[in-house]
């Protein structure tokens, strides 16, 4: 992902692997190097290991093999000072019984040792900053998703990190919590580091600019998001089409006897096409076009079919399960 | 009022991620329904227990000497609540695991730090309440039964009493702090400390174990006691306490949360 040297890094982590109680491999030699101002989405399946990596990057979990270095330096347990300088997010986030946001901001600010004369007013600031003025003297035990997750938020905020480590932060919320949610990741990333993991594809295609894929526990990928479009097969065309419905039906007629089309199907004047495998696009598209003009049919528009991070997500996994014991390699191959 | 204000380092403060951890701590612990039963009950049956003798002493005319009655409550305090005792710190930190874990242990805290703080706080919270329990206890019973208690004996009572209690609590919080869940650490506890004080009974006379001193406690109470001995079995104890909590200290430093 970036070729500076180690010690400008953020997070850098080298064979990172973890495994529950000798049971369970969560994690399987994870290396990967995130520069600064870096928006890495975490992508993956439920199990993949996007959470267990968070927590390993965090310190909430020991590797059992291989490391982690946050800021050019080892990630431990015990590494308070390092951690000062993260904001983090839970999946589910859970909040101390019988607190107000103002009383748990004040207790997360504690917990970064921050002085009164510095944390008050920054609460009072973030409260204000995530919409819950309103609240803030209200026990959280009855707040709402999207109120709980506001509050995610400023916590994670409140020790004015460099780093930023949220875990699927969209999760639960209703549209327009995350629309503003997206937003905030947004403007966060013009000045910090944000590692975001999420479900939700389109979340990382929005506000992400690099992107890491998980796979059972092992990295598959791990690059710019543009890359990772790259890999994409665009295979998978629609036409829409103007002119008569006699000259469009001759047109597909001529198109189904292409051979470097798998499938051709005409609804209305919507021409569908999927190209077989390992033939280039261009020239297929190119004698398409050229039958079209033949029989005179005019053409509206042209799009690739599907979303585009969301396919070569797709594309990456079942390659990589494709790969059989092929799979042994992948270390020495990359 | 143009100037751009320059973003100074922030002096952050050490001790200030324990110090959070310990008053959250003692404030969820004042609130928890475990505590507030222990110490209901623990009133109750104080209360109970004095105004019976008190009738006994001045309508029967039977004596009820303060001594034998304050020690049969302190037993009792630590005897009878120390399942009390146990739920209320083996669930110290297992409690907290998981996601709760995830919004503490995730900011600038390290785990010795936490361990302490919880550590403190049950400590303070568990041993204050004692000593406010069994210094109210006694001025009760010099008031109410016949006064045979000397200052200096039922402060060494309450100290001995409280260094046991200080075992019972470390070993809590370490089992907590290595036990997956509580009912788990609760279960592990118990069975701690019933072989603990079964097999301590079987020490020569010689040794101080825990029955024989709590035994001891009336003639205690009375001034008449052996210092060095009860220091030496309040030395011991502590020690244990000393160990069990670097052994937690060091395993919960090192576990995944």
């Amino acid at each position: 992902m970036a070729e500076n040297s180690s010690s400008n890094m953020v997070v850098e982590t080298f064979k990172l692997t973890k495994i529950y109680q000798n049971r369970q491999i969560a994690l399987n030699d994870v290396t990967l190097r995130l520069e600064p101002g870096c928006v890495l989405g975490l992508l993956g399946s439920n199990g993949a290991g996007k959470t267990t990596l968070l927590r390993l990057i965090i310190g909430l979990h020991r590797p059992t093999a291989g490391w982690a270095k946050v800021f050019g330096k080892f990630m431990t347990p015990n590494a308070a000072e390092l951690r000062r300088r993260i904001g983090y997010i839970p999946t589910n986030p859970q909040f101390p019984r019988g607190m107000t946001p103002i009383t748990y901001l004040d207790y997360m600010a504690r917990l970064f040792g921050l002085p009164k004369d510095v944390r008050k007013p920054r609460l009072a600031s973030l409260i204000r900053a995530v919409d819950l003025l309103r609240v803030s003297g209200d026990s959280i035990a009855g707040f709402s998703n999207g109120m709980t997750a506001r509050l995610a938020v400023a916590a994670s905020l409140i020790n004015e990190p460099d780093l930023l480590i949220w875990d699927e932060p969209t999760h639960g919320l209703d549209p327009e919590a995350r629309r503003s949610m997206l937003e905030l990741i947004k403007t966060l990333s013009r000045e910090k580091t944000l590692i975001v993991s999420s479900h939700n594809l389109s979340d990382i295609d929005e506000v992400c600019n690099h992107a890491a894929v998980l796979s059972h526990g092992q990295l598959i990928y791990c690059g710019s998001l543009q890359d990772l479009k790259g890999r994409m097969r665009r295979n998978h065309f629609e036409l829409d089409l103007e002119g008569e419905q006699k000259a469009i039906t001759k047109s597909t007629t001529a198109i189904r006897a292409l051979p470097e089309f798998k499938v051709v199907t005409l609804k209305h004047r919507r021409l569908e096409l999927y190209l077989q495998e390992e033939v280039g696009g261009a020239a297929a598209l190119a004698n398409v076009l050229m039958t079209l003009n033949d029989n005179k049919v005019t053409l509206v528009s042209i799009r690739s079919v599907g979303q585009q991070t969301e396919q070569a997500f797709l594309d990456l996994v079942e390659k990589e399960e494709s790969r059989g014991f092929a799979r042994i390699y992948q270390a020495e191959a990359a | 009022m143009d100037a751009i204000a320059e973003k100074k380092p922030v002096a952050f403060n050490r001790w200030l991620p324990y110090w959070a951890v310990f008053q959250a701590d003692v404030r969820q612990t004042l609130r928890s329904w475990v505590y507030l039963f222990w110490v209901l009950l623990s009133v109750l049956a104080t209360v109970g227990y004095l105004l019976y003798r008190f009738g006994s002493y001045h309508e029967g005319g039977i004596v009820q000497t303060a001594s034998v009655h304050v020690s049969q409550l302190l037993r009792w305090i630590v005897l009878g609540s120390a399942a009390i005792v146990c739920v209320l710190t083996a669930g110290s930190i297992t409690s907290e695991r998981g996601t709760m874990a995830d919004s503490v242990l995730s900011r600038g805290i390290s785990r010795y730090q936490y361990f302490l703080g919880k550590w403190h706080a049950r400590l303070a919270t568990v041993l204050g309440t004692f000593l406010t329990l069994g210094i109210a206890t006694l001025i009760s019973a010099l008031f109410l039964l016949h006064e045979d208690l000397s200052l200096d004996g039922s402060l060494v009572a309450l100290a001995v009493v409280a260094a046991l209690l200080t075992t019972v609590i470390t070993f809590g919080v370490t089992v907590s702090a290595v036990a997956n869940s509580t009912v788990l650490g609760i279960a592990v506890l118990w069975s701690m400390l019933c072989a603990a004080g079964f097999l301590m009974s079987f020490l020569p006379p010689r040794y101080p174990s825990p029955d024989r001193t709590l035994e001891r406690l009336p003639y205690i109470l009375q001034g008449n006691y052996d210092l060095a001995g009860l220091a030496q079995f309040a030395g011991w104890s502590l020690l244990a306490s000393g160990v069990a909590a670097l052994f937690g200290l060091g395993y919960f430093s090192r576990r995944d949360v």
